[in-house]
């Protein structure tokens, strides 16, 4: 009696523990490890929010036009102020196109769309897609063209804020988020100011909407900077519309 | 008739298998699918693809192979700067490696290969970045505000170029190494096979 009593108290604990966790894995393998399975589906479920897709480019087109609404406003003050027209070319025709493929490397951020020249894309177009300007087409082939995104880092945009009308140069970064270089010392920037393509670039029309500030750095040097977020989610991207623009003649000096 | 045409199909079947390879090798980054993009960057195809073609090769075939894979991704992106020069050193590194024997061929060592190999074309990829930022825009740039208005592309900042390359050397590193055994498996076992029957 007292050997087994002293046989159970160096190896009781081992034994009943051992028993324990197989039995624990036991239960769980017959019923196929559900407990498991449900306690990681809820426990990870706060950490899964759901990204639908097409509510992200929804809510990008709505930012667009409550953006646009802005641009338009504040266009239709100046044009009442003015008493005069701008003179709006005539209404162009926009090619759509699917989205085919993307960059074919880390460096460079671009797209390939499957209309071409056959189509009438030509080197320089305007690319749009839902949110506002994605880019320039700087390659096309007869039935294909690549375009450079506003995000690469090579890419520069003349733009301007659509409230006040502040101007600069709007860089990508490779990410969603652009930089935006002011050419005044002390611009009058918020966040949330709305940021359009400028009257001044030869290679975008005026008013195309690009994004919305997200932050400001007005120490920056050698210029003040503002931190961009596109507009168009460059990462969702399924089609595009191809404008074809041609530099109006004043700004090829 | 079949019988006595099809030995001399047998060397142009081993060069087209090779040759479709290494086109799709250098198409497949356009494809985004499942399991294939981690934080919007894809596997490094062509870069997989030169270290498979050069483990079992000599240095100079290595070479060519990168050269070659280099140009074509300079077509589908931009030729400068040059993919050649990254990838034609990884392919002579690569066939230098399995020269000494350090590593055995498995693969888990074609992974760790890739890995290395990634972070060496990546840097020399921003050595030439850097290059083109400081050198580049002597002649073009300087004109100040209003000459960087008309242009369409500047150069790039040297903050982003090493952002750049921290990103690609992380994320792509992983990613190329975890999908590199896909792409050797199959041109492995195709250029063994070739092999075989011609000894």
């Amino acid at each position: 009696m007292g050997q087994l009593r002293q046989w159970w108290r160096r190896k009781g604990w081992g034994l009943l523990l051992s028993a324990l966790a197989i039995g624990a894995a036991l239960g769980l393998r017959q019923t196929k490890g559900s407990l498991l399975v449900e306690l990681y589906t809820r426990l990870t479920a706060l950490a899964r929010p759901a990204v639908d897709p097409e509510e992200v480019l929804r809510q990008a087109a709505s930012r667009e036009l409550q953006a646009l609404i802005v641009e338009l406003q504040h266009q239709n003050r100046e044009l009442r102020r003015l008493l005069q027209l701008a003179q709006q070319g005539p209404p162009q025709v926009r090619i759509p196109a699917a989205v085919v493929g993307r960059s074919a490397d880390h460096w460079w951020q671009q797209l390939t769309l499957d209309r071409g020249s056959q189509q009438g894309v030509k080197v320089g177009d305007v690319v749009v897609a839902p949110g506002g300007l994605i880019g320039r087409v700087e390659a096309v082939t007869p039935n294909s063209s690549r375009v450079l995104l506003i995000s690469d880092p090579t890419s520069r945009v003349g733009v301007m804020l659509s409230r006040s009308r502040q101007m600069g140069i709007l860089r990508g970064t490779g990410s969603q988020e652009a930089i935006l270089d002011f050419f005044d010392k002390n611009p009058q920037v918020e966040v949330g100011d709305v940021v359009v393509t400028s009257g001044l670039s030869s290679l975008y029309p005026p008013g195309i909407v690009v994004g919305t500030v997200r932050a400001v750095n007005l120490d920056a040097s050698p210029a003040p900077q503002a931190t961009v977020e596109l507009s168009a989610p460059l990462g969702f991207l399924e089609w595009a519309l191809v404008y074809p623009y041609v530099q109006p003649a004043a700004s090829q000096s | 008739m079949f019988n006595l045409r099809l030995p001399n199909l047998k060397p142009y079947l081993n060069w087209l298998v090779t040759v479709l390879s290494g086109l799709l090798a250098a198409v497949a980054p356009w494809w985004r699918g499942p399991g294939l993009e981690l934080a919007g960057l894809t596997p490094d195809w062509p870069l997989i693809w030169v270290v498979c073609w050069s483990v079992r090769r000599k240095a100079w075939q290595g070479a060519v192979a990168g050269i070659t894979l280099g140009f074509l991704q300079d077509a589908l992106t931009n030729p400068y700067p040059t993919h050649a020069l990254g990838l034609a050193v990884v392919g002579i590194l690569a066939a230098r490696l399995q020269k000494q024997r350090y590593v055995q061929e498995d693969f888990i060592s074609i992974a760790l290969i890739v890995f290395g190999m990634v972070v060496i074309a990546e840097t020399l990829m921003a050595l030439q970045w850097m290059w083109l930022s400081v050198f580049a825009p002597a002649g073009a740039g300087g004109e100040g505000l209003a000459s960087s208005l008309a242009e369409s592309t500047g150069p790039r900042s040297l903050e982003s170029i090493w952002w750049n390359h921290q990103r690609n050397v992380l994320t792509s590193a992983i990613l190329s190494s975890l999908w590199a055994p896909a792409l050797y498996w199959p041109l492995n076992r195709w250029w063994q096979s070739q092999e075989r029957e011609l000894h």
